[in-house]
């Protein structure tokens, strides 16, 4: 199944998913064909005055243009998602996931589509990642 | 960029023993059609899907629970995320982070491994007003 | 080649970091990241004493302290984050004062929407490139010998003649052909003064014709109207030390200029609409059939509140002007409710982008009508300073930095 994961560019998140025999929706997949256009309009990640147009589906005018541009790139993977994991207080998250407005529309955003979400915190010690992993792994098994 | 083309990283939990050497080492004798580079974490692997998600697979053996992996965007030796062109995009900050804490997702990889049960976590909630209020009677003279 | 430091939040999702770039290296400048390692971040959150939630913020913040500590090497600082985005401005603001009160290198700030494009942006980064290859002249507050500067604004070109720190000869008339308005200009000016145009040592341009008429007059001084502007007002004002906020509001167009010594370190600039500017008072003055200059005087007799008058477009400017004549409201209401309509659009959409610093000075042709200088004291809760001539801001600023680069 596709499974969006928050923060979309974690690493671990990525890894656990695929690990576990999913498809991760991540910031970095939804990039790729962007940034390797032959035409890149808008360097450096190519997200051009049309896709922050396009951002108005997801958020009104008066919001900030960065956030128009980023649910250009979250969007699409929102309304893919068959399921979601969201690290909460995730104490990184720099770049694509820079913004936190951002990042808590495309939560609401998921919530609203109705499918399974798991909700974590970002592990700070050995028992937290422990918990973390095999939740992980039984929400995922669950899909199946 | 052909799309069947895919860019990963691979990042060595810094709890193994393997060095970013000996994994390009590694994947260059495994003979696939990939290109590999070393870095700071780890290697990145380019070349067609199929070729990367085998090396990848070859890879994880050495070192299933701390050997980490996942897509790039940017292409190898791509100048607009070089840190040597004009320092370091956003995103090596939150690389760095979540490298360091692999030790601890090994540490759960682990526990999953041996079917042990994860440990009960306490929650950390906030004291009711009326303790509150009794604790500070208590403490006033 | 200069490093200018870009500390910013959203350029890459609002489709301008391009934008960014391509103003940089047109004027020889390159844009870069300070390098920042994780541990460091929190902390640098934590010293600087403001959380944002957003990440990016948090990076920014921390960015801006490698640099104060010297731990990354950059000429200039570009701030830059979304319009609109609250979280985001106060972290702006307050990072432009952190890094201003931290380091000598020189600060522009921006908040940008998708539709900002690279010839927006070129001005604030050839005023960057020009406080990092000019310091040593743009710190000098005195003129010396005799110069002249040249000001080839997009409605007037202005000429002045200074000797030794003093204006001795002006004269200004409205620009034509931008060559032969600024030769008209100079030989008038060069006639009050009482000197001959041989006599003089330099003569710097600035303004819309600075490159023509730089070459026209072999100037020794070709330089971008915003730091040449803010010297010259902060010159006409006796306000060369401490902060200061530059409005200027010219005939076809007006900027709220922000500066420290008198550097600018941010400005905003409007004129999409001529409803914010001089243009709408010449308007105001012809349907009244009243001289420019007597519209101040009238104005200042009148009460605003009586009309319902806005400039947002200048068309239904004037639509709301014949109507509350025809409504029986005397001129002098009418004239006060224009000035106060022009206050209003720059105060709505200029100093919204910026933060207002004191003293407040006001410049440009307009500041000679006493009812606009009226409405912006209502506007802004403070009467702005009002040197004497205002309108001269450009030529004595180029008068007074030419004379910095005689041998």
């Amino acid at each position: 199944m596709k499974i969006f994961i928050m923060p979309p560019n974690s690493l671990i998140l990525y890894d656990l998913v695929e690990r576990f025999g999913h498809q991760p929706l991540s910031l970095m997949g939804a990039l790729k064909d962007r940034v390797n256009s032959k035409e890149i309009e808008a360097p450096p990640l190519n997200v051009t005055l049309d896709d922050v147009k396009l951002g108005l589906k997801y958020a009104g005018i008066e919001i900030p243009s960065g956030i128009r541009g980023r649910m250009a790139i979250y969007g699409p993977l929102i309304d893919q998602a068959e399921a979601a994991i969201f690290m909460e207080d995730a104490p990184y998250s720099f770049g694509c996931v820079g913004c936190q407005r951002t990042n808590e529309l495309a939560k609401l955003l998921v919530r609203k589509r109705k499918v399974p979400i798991l909700s974590l915190e970002y592990p700070e010690n050995e028992d937290e990642a422990k918990v973390m992993v095999v939740e992980i792994k039984e929400f995922l098994e669950e899909l199946k | 960029m052909n799309n069947d083309v895919e860019t990963r990283l691979i990042l060595i939990a810094p709890s193994s023993d393997l060095t970013p050497d000996r994994v390009a080492r590694f994947v260059h004798n495994l003979g696939f059609l990939v290109s590999v580079k070393e870095t700071c974490y780890g290697v990145v692997i380019e070349g067609p899907k199929e070729e990367v998600w085998h090396t990848l697979t070859e890879v994880r053996k050495l070192d299933p629970n701390r050997i980490f992996s996942k897509i790039r965007a940017f292409p190898m030796g791509d100048i607009r995320r070089c840190r040597a062109h004009h320092g370091s995009r956003p995103g090596f900050a939150q690389l760095e982070k979540e490298w360091k804490d692999l030790c601890l997702v090994e540490k759960g990889l682990v526990c999953l491994e041996k079917g042990e049960k994860p440990p009960e976590l306490k929650k950390r909630t906030k004291m009711p007003v009326s303790d509150l209020k009794k604790f500070i009677e208590e403490e006033s003279p | 080649m200069i490093k200018i430091a870009q500390l910013s939040c959203g350029t890459e999702y609002s489709a301008v970091q391009g934008e960014i770039e391509n103003a940089a290296e047109t004027v020889g400048a390159k844009m870069v990241y300070p390098d920042v390692n994780m541990d460091k971040i929190d902390k640098a959150v934590q010293d600087f004493g403001f959380n944002p939630h957003s990440p990016q913020l948090k990076l920014m913040i921390a960015r801006a302290i490698e640099l104060a500590d010297k731990n990354y090497d950059a000429d200039a600082i570009f701030i830059a984050t979304c319009f609109r985005c609250a979280e985001a401005a106060l972290v702006r603001t307050e990072l432009r004062k952190y890094v201003q009160e931290h380091t000598r290198l020189p600060v522009v700030t921006y908040s940008f929407t998708e539709r900002t494009k690279a010839a927006q942006l070129l001005t604030r980064m050839e005023a960057l490139v020009t406080i990092v290859e000019r310091k040593e002249l743009l710190a000098r507050e005195r003129q010396v010998g005799l110069t002249a500067g040249l000001d080839s604004g997009s409605s007037t070109t202005k000429a002045v003649i200074m000797h030794d720190n003093e204006i001795i000869g002006k004269y200004w008339l409205p620009t034509t052909d931008v060559f032969s308005a600024a030769e008209t200009a100079l030989v008038n000016a060069l006639a009050e003064a009482g000197v001959k145009r041989e006599q003089l040592e330099a003569i710097g341009t600035t303004g819309y014709g600075r490159y023509t008429l730089g070459k026209m007059f072999k100037a020794k001084l070709v330089q971008e109207e915003l730091t040449v502007n803010s010297k010259g007002a902060v010159w006409l004002a006796g306000k060369q030390k401490g902060e200061a906020t530059i409005i200027d509001i010219g005939g076809m167009d007006n900027k709220a200029i922000t500066v420290r010594d008198g550097i600018p370190d941010n400005f905003t600039m409007g004129g999409i609409c001529a409803g914010a500017s001089g243009r709408f008072l010449e308007l105001t003055a012809k349907r009244l059939k009243v001289e420019i200059t007597e519209l101040g005087d009238l104005a200042d007799k009148g009460d605003h509140t009586k009309v319902k008058m806005n400039s947002y477009c200048s068309i239904f400017g004037i639509q709301d002007l014949v109507t509350s004549l025809a409504a029986g409201n005397t001129l002098e209401d009418v004239a006060a409710a224009a000035c106060h309509s022009v206050a209003e659009q720059i105060y709505e959409q200029q100093l919204q982008e910026i933060e207002v610093r004191h003293p407040i000075i006001q410049v440009g042709g307009t500041a000679l009508i006493s009812g606009m200088v009226t409405a912006m004291e209502h506007t802004l809760g403070e009467r702005p300073i009002v040197p004497p001539n205002p309108q001269y801001i450009g030529a004595v600023g180029a008068a007074l930095l030419s004379s910095g680069l005689l041998g």
